[in-house]
């Protein structure tokens, strides 16, 4: 369910919906990324599977179709209840979503406009979502101004819990049924005895608008900035989790309207003598709930020989909590946040960095093609680590729980690890 | 708030100082051209981070603004 809406944001950029991704011929490409997370509580990590399929046609001279495919792969195990102990409660579970997407595209001599739609489906969240983008080379051809669009009608699976108040709302189970009408739309469930309402599809409704301006700054150096807004409207809490509220476990209970924005800057400055890269990014994160966040990142890219290209990268992110997050302890003790209670760990105050390489082999058929088909073909190899850091919410000293087991991922020195295997052609 | 403003002034106009004709003639594209000065070459690793951080950060979302910019197509 969690994957679905982060799906909501990556298809600008993965269906060659983001402004500036017009590509001048025919390509395919697929990858496969593996993501390990360390978990504790005796129930094994959390593992997910991402395969990616694209592909970009040109028809004709000025219009371009893009397709693409993804799923997801998860399991591993999940805290259901957000406690003092929430790793003594872990369950294992599994779940697979597919993603699919079609854009048309239309290619001007400076201008480039395009159209698409995606729509996704797993067993307890379904999305469909239109979009559109825009871009324009600005005479010399050394600025680009992009702007992108999309509105997404999701639907979550839900518990029916509309004559109950938020503390007595119960969480979705596994063993829940989920209907659908043909695959992409929710349908409700009644109990045949009873006839009330067992599972019912709460809707959640997001926009999201992208603008970058990307320039030129020198034969050797360009700059990105990019400014970010979204409005989520609707269920935005994990139908499956439950927080310690006293004696009770209810449903987590959380806003229904978010407002997010941030603000981008990249740099790129090529180094001819070294054949060499060096790539600079920074990014500021506000929303209306109250988290404050940020990110910097550095990466180097080192051509060695005439096909291959290392890239080493390192980032950092911290960010706030919600006004609304507390840690377990004062859940459990003092009661709710106002009218509101979460155990989501992407709403508590934490940190984390990344450390990582990637290789790129690169064949360009310049005589005759690469494999008797491709212009170019590329052949992708990355891993990185993520070191994770979580951080109070509250006063320490008046936990006398601490929040080492509040959550259920591990406290080891590496929490999780990406490897992607990728494999793009030009023909 | 004027300390904000003074600076999103003082960029713009220096980001619009930089959009003349000539601020890098076709003829020195070269290293612009080449693959790692463009954002989000790899727009499936591009995809597959963003993926992973939506569902670890709070904040994520926004990147992936895509390439553009060097006018060499």
């Amino acid at each position: 369910m969690q994957l679905a809406r982060a799906s909501s944001l990556l298809v600008l950029c993965a269906t060659g919906l983001a402004p500036g991704l017009a590509l001048a011929e025919d390509r395919a490409e697929f990858s496969t990324a593996l993501f390990a997370e360390k978990r504790d509580g005796g129930k094994g990590g959390l593992t997910v599977v991402h395969p990616q399929a694209d592909f970009g046609i040109d028809l004709g001279r000025f219009v371009t179709l893009d397709i693409a495919y993804a799923a997801d792969a998860v399991s591993g195990a999940t805290a259901q209840i957000y406690q003092v102990d929430a790793v003594s409660a872990a369950t294992t579970f599994s779940d697979v979503r597919h993603e699919g997407s079609l854009s048309l595209g239309f290619k001007g001599r400076r201008s480039r406009l395009s159209f698409g739609t995606t729509v996704g489906t797993e067993r307890d969240y379904v999305s469909r979502q239109i979009g559109g983008a825009a871009s324009i080379d600005l005479p010399g051809r050394n600025t680009t101004f992009a702007l992108a669009y999309r509105h997404s009608f999701d639907e979550v699976c839900n518990k029916d819990n509309s004559m109950l108040t938020p503390l007595e709302a119960k969480a979705l189970l596994g063993s829940d049924p989920c209907d659908k009408k043909g695959l992409i739309f929710g349908k409700d469930r009644l109990d045949p005895t009873t006839m009330l309402g067992l599972t019912r599809w709460e809707e959640i409704s997001i926009d999201t608008v992208q603008v970058a301006l990307t320039q030129n700054l020198s034969p050797t150096m360009n700059l990105q900035l990019g400014l970010y807004g979204q409005v989520l409207e609707g269920f935005q809490s994990n139908p499956y989790r439950r927080v310690r509220i006293g004696p009770n476990a209810p449903q987590e209970h959380i806003p229904s309207t978010r407002a997010r924005w941030s603000v981008s800057a990249r740099l790129n400055r090529f180094l001819p003598k070294l054949r060499a890269a060096v790539h600079m990014d920074a990014r500021f994160y506000d929303d209306t709930w109250g988290v404050l966040g940020g990110n910097v990142e550095a990466a180097y890219s080192q051509y060695v020989g005439k096909n291959l290209l290392v890239r080493f990268f390192a980032r950092a992110y911290q960010q706030t909590a919600a006004t609304f997050f507390k840690d377990a302890f004062f859940y459990e003790t003092e009661s709710t946040a106002g009218e509101y209670f979460t155990g989501d760990r992407e709403l508590s105050p934490v940190r984390n960095a990344t450390v990582g390489a990637k290789l790129t082999l690169i064949s360009i058929g310049n005589e005759k093609p690469v494999w008797g088909l491709f212009d170019k073909l590329q052949f992708n190899l990355r891993g990185d680590v993520l070191f994770l850091d979580l951080v109070a919410a509250d006063d320490t000293a008046a936990n006398s729980a601490g929040i080492d087991t509040q959550f259920i991922y591990g406290n080891s020195l590496i929490d999780a690890v990406t490897v992607q295997l990728g494999l793009l052609g030009n023909y | 708030m004027r300390r904000i403003r003074a600076l999103a002034f003082m960029l713009a106009v220096l980001t619009l100082a930089a959009c003349g004709r000539q601020a890098v003639r076709a003829s020195e594209k070269e290293f612009l051209a080449d693959q790692v000065m463009i954002f989000d070459d790899d727009p499936q690793h591009a995809a597959t981070n963003e993926h992973i951080r939506t569902n670890r950060e709070g904040a994520a979302g926004g990147q992936g603004a895509g390439g553009g910019g060097c006018g060499c197509n």
